[in-house]
């Protein structure tokens, strides 16, 4: 449902955060937040400064490391990449959430049946 | 997972850089606008237009920089260095206010740190030992013989030590003076007596030298002789060579093996100790080493790791057992008790100590009230204030928790300048502390001390934050918002003033009823007459040395020369000899029986027993001590006449009632002739000889030249000043022995004042925390009345204005002040009545509930109140209606 805007969990903003450096590396902010939208299909139309509450808190976890670097059009932009201990989190993260999803989702099956 | 330690770390560290974190994310965002606004422009947007969409779809920038900003740093921290700024501005506005709650605080948190210095010193720390919990006492009880706590005997205690599995050691440890001679002055020195294992069980580390080795207690071992750090710096001048010279005590050469640091306390000794000689050296004790039946040294032993009181009371209750078997005469009947050293040395000041820091406890807690209510009074000004803070959206935890703010910092800076006073209390205190007071560690503010000052100043500042922050919090927005500031102040906080101001009253009255008590228990105390008279007697004590007087007839010589000596001249005839002087450290007491009927103890009942003193005939007469009847000493009475004996009118009512006593014959005596039989020639008023504050025991005097001691205590009446007496006594001493030290002359007076020096120092401190307690109830019933017309000024004069007196005035506003007053007497009497009863026995002639005393404090407080209430009455009575009514 385009335009309306979904409420995303921290938590959940957080591993799409740490899925996307980890697949396509080092990226800046605005990046990554455009990366977000584009795979989620324009779905998750998030106040894209709300992805730097995110970087924060993953920085302080130690999960992502960042650098000052240059952007594609010659532009000064903070760059993050996600570390071993990221890797390794999201690992964990990722398995949980698709048991998560996957329950939930038979729940909801069931609740339609029903 | 440290992820949470990962987190505040890197919070922290941002937090100290913040600034630069700050600027770093302004660049960032600003990429980000830039990346965005580049993008819609690709898509065909104007340059404006782009500008404008990229800001919508970052969101607020500064929301977005206050978001990362919290997250970046400590925001709990930050708010508090902001809210402390802000309590150090509101603070600095009311420099009347801030000064009045600083001071008031600082006093009574100055007080309670003094006290708990004292408290801390005597009762908590532990002692100066390694592992001091393992140290324990070891005493002979004897039920049958009421005899609760005494030493044991030389054998005895090789027998404990020989035979016990609990103790990793044991020693033995007495004490008394001896006469120091040779490279100084003749001099009395205060000697330990000990058996050799004493500095290696409580683990002494000496300045040079060694410590006793068990060699030093053998029978022939050369002498060896300790010092203090004191002496060897004040009479061997810090002689770095003196290791290995020779000392002289009491004519015998000892050599110095060690120095003893200064801040090593014997146990038990309230009086610094100066020289330590092993047992088998000493003049007096060593003759009694081989008497089983003698009760000559208390002991105290280490327990081992991992033994129990109760294993080693059990071992220890064997042994006696054990003894008693083998030596029956001796040890029949006598047991041992194990007490803790602390306890032992703390005795019974545990009680009067802790009252002292309950009652300083009260004297905060009044101070807390106060500065409550200047609080609340000063809230209701701030009212307008908190509301505006309110409307923009401060929620109530917030306003408390920033009123509280202020507290604490009021706190703190009180308990700062409390530390500062503390100091100069403890100096104080120390001063005044008595001597007896039993001191293993120096009083003194050491870090835990401060750190129960800092505690004690984060509680108050709490304590008396918290009631006034609530009730601002509370407050209803609009009403203060529109209600006129001058005018109204909340029911509820007028109630919550009062209830402070009479809760003050109340608690001042627990304090001043204690004090009373204590201050009537003391003049009673001083009133009392000892039965002899005190003023213009001078005492002075020599004690001769063991080895050149070794007779009882040199002894007899001695005292008979020296007595004859100082009667010639003329203004000391009216002397004599009392061994032991009344009022003295030591005592003694004997078992007796009278003959003709059956001994005491062989129905199992407690044994009679009876002071002893020695005396020469003229005794009674110096001392003005009266004769009942029958006749006093004379010069027939010598060793080779029968013995006799003056008994005492309480020793005579006991023993003898309705009966003359008068040629009757009773038998005391020492060890070897424990039974010897002495005929009562008189009977004389009694004398209170232990203290004060003790009813007289029965007691027993015999003639010195039928029972001399190797010293004699002379006592002199004289209206000449003590220090011409001393002189005319050590010039008269020194021409019989020169090297005979003539020791501790003082008048009966000062030992008297002496001997009453911990009642003294209770009361004092106990009068001055009720006298502080007055003085701030008053103030906190002035501030709340005077408060109370200040708000009311506008309704006075209305009243004025229609018509009041001034007398009616007067009285509306004195009747406010009667009812908190009366309100609080009210609920502080009982307490008052349940605080005296911990009193116990502190209280001499005067019972805890004692109506003079609790009238009296009463009214005194009463009045107190009345006239603190009185000031803001009389400026009410004065309003000026006109000036009243333009009040606003």
């Amino acid at each position: 449902m385009p335009g309306d805007k979904s409420e995303i969990l921290q938590g959940t903003l957080d591993l799409m955060v740490l899925k996307t450096l980890d697949g396509l590396g080092p990226m800046h902010g605005y990046g990554i937040a455009r990366r977000i939208e584009q795979i989620s299909e324009e779905a998750l139309q998030i106040n894209q400064g709300t992805i730097y509450a995110s970087l924060v808190r993953l920085m302080q976890k130690g999960w992502i490391s960042a650098a000052w670097g240059t952007s594609d059009n010659n532009r000064k932009a903070k760059f993050y990449s996600i570390t071993k201990a990221g890797r390794k989190q999201l690992h964990t993260e990722a398995q949980n959430w698709e048991r998560i999803s996957t329950v939930i989702g038979r729940v909801l099956r069931i609740a339609e049946r029903g | 997972m440290f992820v949470w330690i990962r987190t505040l770390a890197s919070r922290t560290r941002t937090w100290f850089s913040s600034r630069h974190v700050a600027h770093d994310f302004d660049h960032e965002l600003q990429t980000h606008l830039d990346l965005l606004t580049d993008e819609n422009v690709r898509r065909g947007m104007a340059p404006e237009e782009a500008k404008r969409a990229a800001r919508v779809r970052l969101g607020g920038l500064t929301q977005l920089k206050e978001t990362n900003r919290e997250l970046q740093g400590l925001p709990f921290i930050e708010t508090f260095l902001q809210d402390t700024r802000y309590a150090f501005r509101m603070l600095g506005k009311n420099p009347g206010f801030t000064a009045v709650a600083i001071l008031t605080l600082a006093v009574g948190i100055g007080a309670n740190t003094a006290i708990f210095s004292v408290v801390y010193a005597v009762l908590l720390k532990p002692l100066p030992f390694t592992n001091p919990d393992r140290l324990f006492t070891a005493f002979q009880t004897n039920k049958q013989q009421g005899v609760a706590e005494t030493g044991c005997s030389y054998l005895n205690f090789e027998e404990w030590r020989a035979q016990n599995h609990v103790f990793s050691e044991m020693a033995g440890n007495v004490a008394h003076q001896l006469t120091l001679t040779g490279r100084v002055e003749p001099t009395v020195v205060n000697t330990s007596v000990v058996t050799p294992e004493f500095f290696a069980l409580l683990d002494v580390k000496p300045i040079a030298g060694r410590i006793f080795f068990p060699q030093d207690g053998k029978q022939g071992a050369p002498p060896v002789v300790l010092v203090s750090e004191d002496l060897w710096r004040g009479r061997f001048g810090a002689d770095p060579k003196i290791i290995g010279t020779s000392i002289n005590l009491d004519q015998r050469p000892f050599t110095v093996i060690g120095i003893i640091p200064s801040a090593f306390r014997t146990p038990f000794f309230t009086t610094k100790q100066e020289v330590w000689i092993p047992l088998v050296q000493d003049p007096v004790f060593s003759t009694r080493m081989p008497q089983r039946g003698s009760h000559l040294l208390p002991v105290i032993g280490r327990l081992k790791p991992g033994v129990s009181v109760a294993q080693a009371q059990a071992e220890m209750d064997a042994i006696s057992g054990r003894l008693a078997a083998e030596f029956p005469a001796e040890n029949n009947g006598w047991t041992v008790r194990l007490v803790p050293l602390q306890k032992e040395i703390v005795g019974d000041v545990r009680a009067a100590l802790l009252v002292l820091l309950g009652a300083v406890g009260l004297v905060l807690l009044i101070a807390c009230a106060n500065i409550a209510n200047l609080l609340l009074a000063r809230a209701t000004s701030r009212s307008k204030e908190i509301a505006v803070r309110t409307a923009l959206g401060a929620g109530s935890a917030r306003i408390i928790r920033q009123l509280l703010s202020e507290t604490a910092v009021l706190g703190l800076l009180g308990g700062a300048v409390g530390i500062a006073l503390a100091y100069g209390g403890v100096k104080a205190l120390s001063a005044l502390v008595p001597s007896s007071l039993p001191q293993m560690n120096p009083i003194r503010v050491d870090y835990f001390v401060l750190g129960f000052a800092l505690l004690l100043s984060a509680i108050a500042g709490v304590a008396f934050g918290l009631v006034p922050a609530m009730f601002a919090a509370k407050a209803d927005i609009q009403s203060s918002l529109r209600e006129s500031v001058r005018t109204g102040e909340s029911r509820n906080r007028r109630r919550a003033r009062s209830f402070l101001a009479a809760g003050e009253i109340s608690l001042a009255l627990v304090l001043l009823v204690a004090a009373g008590l204590l201050l009537r228990s003391f003049s009673k105390l001083m009133s009392v007459s000892p039965g002899f008279d005190v003023q213009y007697i001078v005492k002075a004590d020599i004690s001769l040395p063991q080895f050149q007087y070794s007779k009882p007839q040199q002894w007899t010589a001695f005292s008979d020369e020296l007595l004859a000596r100082i009667q010639s001249d003329p203004g000391l005839q009216d002397s004599a000899i009392a061994v032991p002087r009344p009022i003295a450290d030591l005592r003694v007491t004997l078992p007796f029986d009278i003959v003709g009927s059956p001994p005491v103890s062989a129905s199992g009942a407690a044994p009679r027993t009876t002071s002893y003193v020695s005396i020469s005939p003229g005794y009674f007469h110096v001392m003005s001590i009266p004769l009942l009847s029958g006749r006093l000493f004379d010069r027939r009475d010598i060793m080779s006449s029968p013995s006799v004996t003056i008994i005492s009118k309480t020793m005579a009512q006991r023993n003898f009632p309705n009966q003359d006593p008068l040629g009757k014959q009773i038998t005391f005596g020492f060890p070897p002739a424990p039974g010897a039989m002495h005929e009562i020639v008189g009977i004389v008023g009694d004398v209170r000889d232990d203290s004060l504050s003790q009813d007289p025991r029965p007691m027993v005097y015999v003639p010195y030249a039928q029972a001399p001691f190797w010293g004699a205590n002379v006592v002199v009446k004289s209206t000449l000043s003590p220090s011409s007496v001393a002189a005319t006594i050590r010039q008269e001493v020194q021409k019989i022995d020169k090297d005979l030290p003539v020791t501790d002359v003082a008048m009966m007076p000062d030992l008297i004042a002496a001997s009453v020096a911990q009642p003294r120092f209770r009361t004092f401190l106990l009068g001055l925390f009720g006298a502080m307690a007055l003085m701030l109830a008053a103030t906190g019933v002035f501030g709340v009345i005077s408060y109370s017309v200040s708000r009311r000024t506008n309704e006075i004069g209305i009243r004025v204005a229609l018509g009041a007196s001034r007398g009616t005035i007067l009285r509306m506003v004195l009747r406010e002040t009667l009812v908190l007053t009366f309100a609080g007497l009210a609920v502080g009497l009982p307490c008052a009545l349940a605080g005296s009863r911990l009193l116990g026995n502190m209280l001499f002639g005067v019972s805890a509930s004692d109506p003079a005393t609790l009238a009296i404090v009463a009214i005194t407080l009463a009045a107190v109140a009345a006239l603190a209430g009185y000031v803001p009455a009389r400026r009410a009575m004065l309003v000026d209606p006109m000036v009243a009514l333009r009040h606003e």
